[in-house]
């Protein structure tokens, strides 16, 4: 068996590429009819390393998040001022579905939702990707326990109104933290080519109490 | 397309990689892997008081890690029983590929796992190990300096726990 992403990495060499790539390594990998067999390992798209970060932000600490509504891929519609007094919000723009460091983010997050719950935070997760194409996504890391929103048309509105939507029309890797009142506590924009660390965002979550 | 079935066979001679680690803080740990050395102090793999050892390449954050993570328990508790009955004695460790100390953690407080895990966040250690994704799990018979050997690697996880450490053992030359 060939492991192209394994190739790839040796190719190009350095930590930080091998970083990009073990979430690829790790998709490498299903669960089929209870028995385990590799999947193709090309529905991961490779994109190389990217600008870190190609936008300006346009929101800032201390503002009352810009609302707006979004489908979920449960179908629902799902609007952010619909939180306001109920419980804080964490939004979670991803660049794009079926890429390396996206695909290994959410996971590490459906693991966590009792982190997000002790802060009395919902998560929501946005791309820009149409709804099919995070249907089959979200579908390959089992059930997400938070719901995954839609920004395709029009194309990046959402993250275009918070500065993070890129030159080539896919979304920074952020994370807004809202608090009960609508207002932003933190922001971080992460280097794109990075996933952002879990402690961080403890530190961001406490912020939210105070 | 499904290509093939999860890899698991015998390594030809590879050597047990060099690798130092951070002498744990619990003490549950450091009696399992026979350490002597202090919470905070390095140790080699070379130094861990067992005839084979077991290594986990795993994330946090990769979904298959997690759903393999209740049959490595089972593991860890069937290496258990088998040094009760047999006395051969298996020790077993994660290493969390990319994972911050805070992430290894989370995983273990997650799924229960009682045996070390460890931060391998630049990968170091998965490289050394010549990991090819994750999990992967790695058989390694232990013996005195730069004698010890891999004798086993699965990438991907495996069905029965039971079978698992049937063919660990077989390799292992028990």
């Amino acid at each position: 068996m060939s492991y192209q992403p394994f190739h790839i990495t040796q190719l190009w060499g350095g930590t930080m590429i091998r970083i990009l790539f073990v979430a690829l390594l790790c998709l490498i990998w299903v669960q089929a009819s209870g028995a385990k067999e590799a999947t193709h390992q090309h529905y991961i798209y490779n994109p190389g390393l990217l600008k870190p970060i190609d936008s300006t932000l346009k929101v800032k600490v201390g503002q009352v998040a810009p609302d707006f509504s979004l489908r979920a891929v449960s179908g629902k519609d799902i609007q952010l001022s619909s939180y306001k007094g109920k419980s804080g919000v964490v939004l979670s723009f991803v660049p794009a579905a079926w890429t390396p460091v996206c695909s290994d983010q959410w996971p590490g997050y459906n693991i966590s939702k009792t982190l997000f719950q002790e802060h009395g935070a919902t998560l929501l997760g946005i791309t820009v990707d149409n709804i099919p194409t995070l249907h089959a996504w979200i579908n390959q890391m089992g059930t997400l326990w938070f719901d995954v929103l839609s920004d395709f048309w029009p194309h990046g509105q959402v993250a275009d109104k918070y500065g993070l939507l890129r030159g080539d029309g896919t979304a920074e890797r952020a994370l807004i933290f809202i608090d009960r009142d609508g207002v932003i506590r933190d922001i971080t924009v992460n280097d794109i080519n990075k996933r952002p660390a879990l402690e961080d965002i403890i530190a961001s979550l406490n912020k939210l109490d105070s | 397309m499904l290509l093939g079935t999860v890899v698991s066979n015998s390594i030809a001679a590879e050597q047990l990689p060099d690798i130092e680690l951070i002498v744990p803080e619990q003490q549950v740990d450091r009696e399992y892997l026979g350490l002597t050395g202090a919470s905070g102090e390095k140790f080699t793999l070379a130094d861990i008081k067992a005839d084979i050892l077991v290594v986990e390449l795993f994330s946090m954050y990769c979904p298959f890690c997690q759903e393999e993570a209740p049959r490595v328990n089972e593991l860890y508790e069937r290496l258990q029983e088998l040094e009760e009955h047999r006395g051969i004695v298996v020790r077993m460790i994660g290493l969390g590929a990319s994972n911050s100390a805070y992430e290894v953690e989370h995983f273990k407080k997650t799924y229960q796992v009682k045996f070390p895990m460890f931060p391998d966040k630049d990968l170091s250690m998965y490289d050394k190990f010549k990991g090819g994704g994750t999990p992967e799990f790695i058989g390694c018979v232990l013996k005195p300096a730069g004698e010890s050997l891999i004798v086993l690697r699965n990438s991907g996880g495996f069905d029965s726990a039971a079978e698992f450490m049937n063919e660990l053992i077989t390799k292992g030359g028990y």
